[in-house]
């Protein structure tokens, strides 16, 4: 009797170790996140994501509060997104009960105990069964690596998710900050409209000028109104999206933004080595490989399960009574349930493991081509965006001014006409609009390159903004799920 | 420009340039002249003696005799003229000037040109207002076969009249005209025993000048020469005011002045403070009993006045063409007219996008004179010329005659501002405006009350200091 109860307690004890290997991760896997994201939040070392621990978050409420209170630079504003974004939040709470989840699923379903009492003439039987589905126990190492695998993939999705709110924020800040002063040098060029339309007023006024003549310069300036309207919504539109990313409202939405992009640099970066590094560092290549791994994992899985079945396993001791004599007879044993595999042998489930494994693969190359391509069309549009930055700011810019100028040295010698010289000082300006937004468009390509080469596709960075984020455990139903429970 | 170089002098020099020696060996020296300064030519060393003119701001070129033939070089080639100081202009011209130098030949000379060609395209002189062979007129195509860059030709006839004539090409004119290719050329009489002529009298002071125009855009230093009606620079032998030099006189001497028309319009010469009477026209010499007396002469184009006066009243006297935008520098032609334009509340606005911008025209254009402007480069001043009392506010074809109470007879120099005997300039009121005698007015002009209704004009006018300009 000894032998069998010690057998029993040693695979309890084994089952409920088993168990014990899978527990939630405290931070909810944010650490690893961070870890996966480190590097990849478009040039902003090493940014907090949003902690569960309220002294952190009012120090981090604190930081906010001191960086907008000042001109908002870029860096600052990717970090206040990644604490404050509600949509990277519901994220990362997403993850941690999908890791709880994880850990349920790798909990041992508690054993059944069967007690029965009978009556049968004289005797009493009382039946007593501590049944244990075997299934769980004999699959648990397989499944505690792929839900393993699992997570690891999902905190690969979710550091992509970092990825892409941080690029986009940046982004976002760079055209709040381009559209901002392009209004600004538009209502300097209505300024000049304005000046101009009512000097031609005042000429028509004293007999100087025509209706005809006076009406063209009034023309200018409905044109540069309706110009200035648009770059204020512009200005207006860019900024609500940043705001919106940061995840600010009401009062913290009335920061400032500096009144200059940063300078180009002095050399674009080379294109070398551009495509091996995309396949490196992208965390959605990664995640790819990763699936691939998990799917084949489960391939040898798979022709078992059918045939393994639903193992049964039972102990089970009738005591029976005499109830005369009181004689008590006691049967003891052990008792399994196997299913007989006449008909399924697994091998559909193993050829469908298989198909599993090939679309991974093809899925993991379909992937490494897509960063491949990425990587090099974001660098050409890089090195492009530069180079129209350069061209607009060291030759259209100087020429526009030098135009500008030199009319203005006709009109000091009355060769040119004042409203002459408001144009090409129309032209002028709009030359450095148009240089502030080929800056800006440098910028967006460089954040589009640093994402290309180190983060991710940009394909679902909408998904992030929107806050309207599936669970991270229903993400992935491409997954096969394991079977046999 | 104010300091005249004798003919002897240093600016005149002997080029030895590409044209080879040895090919021109038989061929008179080319006389260079390098600067715009007036050269009075000294007497004639050599051929029949005659009074040399004084080229305004030009030079009349030297000749070598060669068995009773009077012979000349002239070289048609590319030169910088300066036409005021600080103003230069790439044209066509002779012997490094535009115009070329002036040739001066005594009626009934055996003359002989040399016309070397180093211009690049090809070229002909055209004696214009000559009675000469026709073979000899110069008209391309017409007459002769054109001169070939980098060939020579050469012209011979016989000055048979008396006068002012000029010089110019008939082969692609339109272009080598408006490059600025042409010269002045002076047949001065052959006197009888007595030192007389019948028509022509003997002149103290015989200045000449071509009138010519270029449309030289602002910032440029080449004319356009396709231009036909907007020319921008009206110049005297190509130099505008400031840089044209003065006519001056003794009191009391005659004065001659030649004038050939080589622009594209007419242009009334007006001379102040003197009436003088048109002695001669590229026709030849005016019969006295034709001539009247005038103070304006129209030179109609391609014509030729001389007109001759004397000089007795002295002072500093304007003496111009009376088209008064030929008396202006560059100006913007389509420029709209600013007076009377209120510009309060937009100056601040307007620098904000010009930060140098400066009203002008407000009240006129005679801030031009007065202010000092960045300008583009190598342009002249719409206006400019300064006088003893303040800016003149011309340009172009504008100088002035200087009649001296005491001037030496060779002495061509410019004699300095004329200092007015007191009493004897406008002067400003200074009494009550009650002792001023009324202002009549014209029956026809509305009442004061409604003067400055809707529609009208009303002029502001400039504050103490008139320098309101920063409003
Ligand atoms: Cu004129």
């Amino acid at each position: 009797m000894n032998a069998p109860r010690s057998a029993t307690l040693c695979a309890l004890t084994a089952c409920l170790l088993l168990a014990g290997c899978a527990s939630v991760s405290p931070d909810g896997l944010r650490g690893q996140v961070q870890a996966l994201a480190d590097g990849r939040t478009a040039g902003v070392a090493a940014p907090a994501l949003p902690s569960s621990d309220p002294t952190a978050r009012q120090q981090a409420d604190a930081a906010v509060a001191q960086w907008l209170a000042q001109p908002l630079q870029a860096d600052a504003a990717v970090r206040i997104a990644l604490w404050r974004n509600p949509g990277l939040q519901a994220r990362l709470a997403a993850l941690g009960v999908a890791d709880a989840q994880r850990v349920q699923a790798l909990t041992l379903p508690n054993p059944t105990l069967t007690l029965g009492r009978f009556r049968s003439g004289h005797e009493r039987e009382i039946e007593r069964t501590l049944g244990l589905g075997l299934i769980d126990l004999v699959t648990l190492p397989w499944r505690t690596r792929w839900q393993g695998q699992q997570m690891e993939q999902a905190t690969l999705d979710a550091a992509q998710d970092v990825v892409r709110l941080a690029f986009d924020t940046r982004r976002a800040w760079l055209r709040a900050v381009a559209a901002e002063q392009v209004a600004a040098t538009q209502e300097r060029m209505h300024e000049a409209a304005d000046a101009g339309a009512e000097l031609a007023r005042r000429m028509a006024r004293v007999g100087n000028w025509s209706r005809l003549q006076q009406a063209r310069e009034q023309a200018l300036w409905t044109d540069s109104a309706a110009q200035l309207a648009r770059a204020r919504l512009a200005a207006a539109t860019e900024r609500e999206q940043l705001s919106r990313l940061m995840g600010l409202w009401g009062a913290d939405a009335h920061y400032t933004l500096p009144d200059r992009l940063p300078d180009l640099p002095v050399e674009p970066e080379a294109s070398e080595g551009i495509e091996a590094r995309a396949l490196r560092e992208r965390l959605d290549v990664r995640a790819a490989r990763l699936e691939l791994d998990r799917v084949a994992n489960t391939e040898g899985f798979a022709g078992v399960a059918p045939w393994a079945g639903d193992i049964g396993l039972a102990y089970t001791r009738n005591t029976t009574t005499e109830q005369d004599t009181g004689h008590a007879d006691v049967k003891r044993g052990w008792e399994v349930e196997l299913a007989v595999p006449l008909f399924d042998w697994g091998g559909a489930a193993r050829s469908q493991a298989r198909g599993r494994t090939l679309q991974s693969a093809a899925q993991l190359q379909d992937v490494a081509l897509r960063a491949r391509a990425e990587a090099r069309t974001a660098w050409l549009g890089y090195r492009t965006a530069y180079d129209l930055a350069r061209q607009q700011r060291d030759a259209v810019v100087p020429l526009r001014r030098f135009i500008s100028e030199e009319t203005t040295l006709r009109y000091n010698g009355m060769l040119a006409s004042v409203w002459q010289m408001l144009a090409e000082a129309r032209a002028s300006s709009q030359a450095v609009a148009d240089a502030l937004q080929a800056q800006r468009d440098f910028w967006l390509a460089e954040a589009d390159l640093q994402r290309a080469l180190a983060g991710t596709s940009g394909n679902s960075s909408s998904g992030i903004a929107s806050a309207a984020l599936p669970g991270a455990a229903a993400g992935r139903a491409a997954n096969p799920e394991p079977q046999g429970h | 420009m104010k300091r005249r170089h004798f003919f002897s002098g240093a600016a005149t020099a002997v080029a030895a340039a590409s044209v080879g020696r040895a090919a021109l060996a038989a061929l008179p020296e080319i006389p260079q002249h390098g600067s715009a300064d007036t050269a009075v030519p000294p007497s004639p060393p050599t051929g029949r003696p005659f009074r040399p003119v004084v080229t305004l701001n030009g030079w009349s070129l030297p000749w070598r005799m060669n068995a009773g033939v009077k012979e000349f070089h002239l070289v048609a080639e590319p030169v910088v003229r300066e036409f005021a100081p600080g103003f230069v202009v790439n044209l066509w011209g002779y012997n490094g000037q535009s115009p070329g130098p002036t040739i001066e030949v005594v009626e009934g000379d055996r003359v002989r040109i040399f016309v070397t060609n180093r211009l690049p395209e090809h070229t002909s002189v055209h004696w214009h207002g000559q009675r000469l062979p026709n073979g000899m007129d110069g008209v391309s195509g017409l007459n002769q076969p054109a001169i070939p860059a980098g060939k020579t030709f050469v012209y011979e006839f016989t000055a048979r009249r008396p006068g002012t004539f000029m010089y110019h090409p008939h082969a692609d004119e339109m272009t080598q005209m408006a490059m600025g290719l042409m010269g002045l050329w002076i047949t001065h009489p052959r006197l009888d025993a007595h030192g007389r002529h019948p028509l022509i009298a003997p002149a103290d002071r015989d200045y000449a000048f071509l009138l010519n125009a270029f449309a030289v855009e602002a910032g440029t230093r080449t004319p356009r020469v396709n231009e036909m009606t907007d020319f921008n620079i009206w110049a005297w032998n190509s130099r505008v005011f400031p840089g044209i030099d003065p006519l001056v006189a003794r009191r009391g001497e005659r004065v001659r002045v030649r004038v050939g028309n080589l622009t594209m319009t007419n242009h009334p010469i007006h001379i102040h403070g003197h009436e003088f009477e048109v002695t001669g026209t590229d026709g030849g010499a005016v019969p006295p009993g034709a001539r009247w007396p005038e103070v304006t002469t129209d030179i109609a184009v391609g014509q030729m006045r001389q007109i001759e006066f004397v000089a007795d009243e002295p002072g500093d006297w304007a003496v111009h063409c009376h088209k008064s935008h030929h008396t202006m520098g560059a100006m913007g032609h389509d420029v709209p007219t600013m007076i009377g334009v209120d510009h309060r509340g937009l100056v601040a606005k307007i620098q904000k996008i010009v930060p140098d911008y400066m009203v002008m025209g407000e009240r006129g254009m005679a801030d031009m004179g007065a202010m000092e402007m960045p300008l583009p480069e190598n342009t002249l001043p719409m206006m400019t010329g300064t006088g003893p009392y303040g800016p003149l506010e011309m340009g172009g074809m504008f100088s002035v005659l200087k009649v001296r109470e005491h001037l030496a007879a060779g002495d061509w120099r410019d004699s300095g501002d004329y200092v007015q005997p007191p009493g004897t300039q406008a002067w400003e009121w200074r009494g009550a405006a009650a002792d001023l005698p009324p202002a009549p007015v014209a029956p026809t002009a509305p009442a004061a009350s409604t003067a400055s209704r809707a529609g009208a004009a009303t002029v502001r006018k400039p504050g103490p200091g008139g320098t309101g300009h920063a409003h």
